[in-house]
């Protein structure tokens, strides 16, 4: 799988991202950059800190030291609006956290009406100070446009998310509980929720570990769909097999550290950190 | 003994006092858990709040000691000093106790229901917090919407309880002069010093009460189970 993936801007750069729990030390500053419709795959023996630094991405773990530059703006600073940029962060998890309240249809609804009637009553917030400042001014200032109703934002969020559920084949789950499905459905969703918000780049948190054996070989087929389509993902995962077949570029990381990154072909043919070539010889 | 009171209750026109009564008894106990389900919410979500600021830890340490004055002091205390002391002190006239015994009754199964809900939250697996977070849904919505509706139906057994419980001390507002379940029932035995009969009937009917809330909350409990699957 042979792509410019070098010509594609940087959408997430990471730089000496440290992560301590107490005294104990996870992350040793991590450097990263990652482009545009790459997909990265990350490796490494477990608690090594590869699902911490994949948390500490967008923040879900806020990062002791360092930065991650996303959308221009650094976003393990505290003060920066962390809820914003992790519309356009998807996250996938291990255990899938599908909402057990909602239906499946409403769990990928949620974000895309939370976010689009905020952003409704935000404008229509400006709109009303601007009106009533206008008043007083001899040059009126314009008001913003509004386009939307709150109903054609939910109906815009039920179409994308029908025709979601469509491309995975579960358009007949749409209104049932997420604890009548399997545990594959339940992360093929999960992933289609993330998708619902149109990210910029998907974290995968081991998004198979949790799976029956039967069940891993859809939510691989739906990653590969995803990354053939151009989609920016970063998967910690143990699938070797898959991080062979799809990733551009494997990161192994190892005492908080990355110890050896490249494409999938080099690093699992020709290891050069010895404790990589351990790692292999342990897991292939 | 039984005739007397059938005169009380029927020719003297007693029941209607008693509806009366039953009226003022669940409208109390009803207010009063509404108030205390809102209070504790808010209280249990102060308290589960991540504490890294200063203001979350502040507004824990104030929802700490509100949960211990309530649970500390007896209920009727709190009822005596809500209406001898903090009415006066505000300068507030009142033409009945009722408003000030749900005030107070809410206030103080505030403190029990906050620990209750504090319980409930923590059941709710992390994994839902995390995973409205990693959508963008702010703190307070994620709780509101997705942490909070979990954590009440796990609660909703204790939640009755809670109910039961305030529904029963509701007997001691006659201590500010409200005239409720307990009164009313008094008043039937009063002309002739025999409360035998009121007083069993009083028992009876908070009995009955209580057996309708329970299968009421068992009834709800069955719905909410059934409506995931």
């Amino acid at each position: 799988m042979e792509k410019e993936v070098t010509l594609n801007e940087t959408v997430l750069s990471v730089r000496g991202l440290t992560k301590k729990f107490g005294n104990l030390e996870v992350l040793r500053g991590l450097d990263l950059d990652i482009r545009d419709g790459e997909q990265i795959a990350i490796i490494g023996p477990s608690g090594c800190g590869k699902s911490t630094f994949l948390r500490c991405l967008n923040c879900m773990e806020d990062p002791t030291s360092g930065s991650i530059l996303f959308d221009g703006e650094d976003i393990a600073d505290m003060k920066v609006d962390i809820n914003k940029h992790r519309e356009h962060i998807g996250m996938v998890f291990q255990q899938f956290n599908l909402f057990n309240n909602k239906t499946v249809i409403e769990n990928i609804m949620l974000a895309p009406v939370y976010v689009g009637v905020r952003d409704l009553k935000a404008k229509k917030r400006k709109n009303f100070f601007t009106k009533l400042l206008n008043v007083f001014r001899k040059e009126k200032k314009a008001l913003l446009p509004i386009e939307t109703t709150e109903a054609q934002i939910k109906a815009a969020a039920k179409e994308k998310a029908e025709a979601l559920l469509h491309r995975i084949g579960l358009e007949e789950k749409a209104n049932v509980y997420p604890s009548t499905l399997s545990g594959g459905q339940k992360q093929r969703i999960a992933i289609i929720r993330a998708l619902a918000m149109n990210p910029k780049v998907i974290l995968f948190d081991e998004p198979t570990s949790a799976l029956d054996p039967e069940m891993v070989g859809e939510v691989l087929d739906l990653m590969k769909q995803l990354a053939r389509e151009g989609m920016t993902m970063i998967i910690v995962t143990h699938e070797m097999g898959f991080a062979r077949e799809v990733a551009d570029r494997v990161l192994f990381i190892d005492e908080g550290q990355i110890k050896e990154q490249g494409s999938p072909e080099e690093l699992f043919k020709n290891p050069k950190d010895e404790r990589l070539k351990e790692f292999l010889s342990k897991v292939l | 003994m039984w005739q007397e009171f059938v005169k009380q209750f029927i020719t003297r026109k007693g029941y209607i006092s008693v509806l009366d009564g039953l009226v003022v008894t669940v409208e109390i106990a009803v207010l009063g858990l509404l108030i205390g389900v809102l209070i504790g919410t808010l209280i249990a979500v102060v308290r589960v709040m991540p504490k890294y600021k200063t203001l979350p830890r502040v507004l824990d340490k104030i929802c700490g000691c509100y949960v211990e004055l309530f649970r500390g002091t007896p209920m009727v205390v709190q009822l005596l000093i809500g209406y001898w002391v903090l009415l006066p002190a505000m300068d507030i006239q009142v033409n009945s106790g009722v408003p000030v015994a749900i005030i107070m009754f809410g206030l103080n199964s505030g403190a029990y229901v906050s620990e209750i809900m504090r319980g409930g939250i923590n059941s709710v697996d992390p994994g839902q917090m995390e995973a409205g977070r990693a959508v963008g849904l702010p703190y307070a919505t994620t709780m509101m919407k997705i942490v909070v509706p979990q954590a009440v139906k796990n609660i909703l057994p204790t939640l009755g309880n809670e109910f039961i419980v305030l529904i029963k001390e509701t007997s001691i507002v006659s201590f500010i002069a409200v005239t409720d379940l307990y009164k009313s029932f008094k008043q039937l035995g009063d002309p002739t010093y025999n409360y035998t009969v009121p007083y069993l009937m009083l028992a009876l009917t908070y009995l009955i009460m209580v057996l309708v809330i329970s299968a009421g909350v068992r009834a709800l409990e069955t719905k909410l189970k059934k409506s995931e699957k």
